[in-house]
């Protein structure tokens, strides 16, 4: 980025009507397609507790990771789709493709799973980047399979436990070769790796997550799932991560809606700042945003 | 010495591993979604000018190196090695002659360097990029062939160092070299 004095904003003027003409667009899309947008709160009174992603803390409250638990809440109140593009907030996440705040675009769709949601994904970064190329989908499994890596072998080394090392080697071997003139759908992650998905069996026999992630020229923009709907299950897997988040604590209010019934459903979140970045050919999601940190 | 996350660790930091100092190249921020977040640096030895590349956890902890640049004028050199005077507290300093390296042949008494400091002791000694000197002894010149990349050996006065120059340079030429590459830049009046 050029020197600037402190104050001014790091996105051009262009850069802002581009951005601003973007979000126009999106809305138009969900409305088009019946999905409700809606305002989400900005202070939550229990964390997000996904792995490896930090919240920030205010006051009694948490910053939302993304939207997911309050859109989740719509979802099962009102059996109604619905999107938003709101700030989540993510701690100690700085580079050329993190900032610590963000927008995040996320909706959810009744009734549909992964495979569908997916498409519906490509089909608003295809609206957002004005970049074409076809659909790749590809398994967790196949894309090591591809670089001629087996994630079976990978060991702890250097320092770092296996789970860091495959982690590293996504980043440096895989994800760079992903999205390259097509949109990659990455899916059938490991189960381990659910997250907030449900799990089932692939052809092969092996557990695999309901999730998905899509890239871009290397870039991971969304990461999605056939929804996990299973109360006992979901609140299982918050409290495992609960270690790994000092200071956190459950969002009540969430695992009670799942105790009561959290319908069939599929639902996505988008980095909106890395989707505008591709559609300027940026090569960093700072100059998105007016202020990033 | 000082420790700071690592996420406050920008490019032309200057850090400790390993016992030596090092200067952060550059840094990345990797992270899969839903995975562990990575710093990737590329840092340079302060001492060897060794370059690697360094993977460092997020929300580890990393120790700064104290390293600052002074502006100091080089006098003499004595049996410990070259003694510099420091420009703004007119201290004297001894550097180390396995620091100073091979830029001993182009150092005259007088020379204004900058000399990076690592917890107060001399780690490198910066030359100005060109240094004027004068040919003490070459083989007789010749004549009118500027052109010519064919290049001699020369002699330079006061270091008795010897660099490639052209063939029309003679003895008491006073010329420009490059002190990085160590090449001849051309010939000079001054």
């Amino acid at each position: 980025m050029p020197d600037r004095a402190p104050w001014r904003p790091a996105a051009t003027l262009e850069t802002l009507r581009t951005r601003s003409a973007i979000a126009d667009r999106v809305r138009r899309f969900f409305t088009e397609r019946g999905v409700l947008e809606v305002d989400t709160p900005v202070l939550q009174a229990g964390a997000n507790l996904d792995h490896g992603v930090q919240p920030m803390r205010c006051a009694d409250r948490f910053l939302p990771t993304s939207p997911e638990h309050a859109l989740k809440r719509l979802v099962a109140a009102y059996g109604q789709d619905v999107w938003t593009l709101a700030p989540a907030f993510r701690s100690g996440e700085r580079g050329r493709r993190h900032q610590p705040e963000f927008r995040m675009l996320e909706w959810y769709r009744l009734g549909w799973d992964d495979a569908l949601l997916a498409d519906e994904t490509v089909a608003i970064l295809r609206l957002i980047t004005g970049l074409p190329g076809g659909i790749e989908r590809l398994s967790w499994h196949q894309a090591w399979e591809r670089v001629g890596l087996d994630p079976a072998a990978v060991q702890a080394a250097d320092g770092f436990s296996r789970e860091e090392r495959l982690d590293l080697l996504l980043t440096e071997r895989i994800e760079p070769g992903l999205g390259r003139g097509a949109w990659t759908v990455l899916c059938d992650y490991p189960a381990t790796g659910a997250a907030q998905a449900r799990v089932r069996r692939d052809a092969a026999g092996r557990a695999v997550a309901a999730r998905f992630e899509i890239y871009r020229d290397g870039i991971e923009l969304a990461n999605g799932y056939h929804e996990c709907v299973d109360a006992g299950e979901l609140l299982a897997r918050h409290q495992a991560e609960l270690p790994g988040h000092p200071g956190c604590g459950l969002d009540a209010a969430f695992h009670a809606m799942m105790a009561e019934g959290f319908p069939d459903c599929a639902g996505v979140a988008v980095g909106f700042d890395r989707a505008v970045m591709l559609a300027l050919g940026l090569d960093d999601v700072a100059a998105t945003m007016p202020f990033p940190h | 010495m000082t420790s700071i996350p690592i996420s406050d660790v920008s490019k032309g930091a200057k850090l400790i591993f390993d016992n030596h100092p090092w200067l952060v190249v550059e840094v990345n921020f990797v992270k899969p979604g839903k995975g562990n977040a990575f710093y990737k640096t590329r840092v340079k030895n302060l001492v060897t000018g060794n370059v690697l590349e360094k993977t460092i956890r997020g929300g580890e902890k990393v120790d700064t190196a104290d390293v600052s640049d002074a502006d100091m004028t080089y006098l003499y050199s004595d049996a410990n090695g070259y003694v510099f005077m420091n420009q703004t507290d007119f201290e004297q300093m001894t550097v180390p002659v396995k620091v100073v390296g091979d830029d001993k042949d182009f150092l005259l008494e007088n020379m204004e360097c900058q000399v990076t400091l690592w917890n107060g002791e001399p780690i490198q000694v910066r030359l100005p990029n060109t240094v004027t000197m004068e040919i003490e002894y070459t083989e007789p010149a010749v004549k009118g062939d500027t052109q010519s990349r064919v290049m001699k050996p020369a002699k330079l006065k006061g270091t008795g160092s010897t660099v490639p120059v052209p063939i029309f340079c003679a003895i008491g030429d006073r010329i420009m070299i490059n002190t990085e590459t160590r090449e001849f830049k051309g010939r000079t009046d001054k």
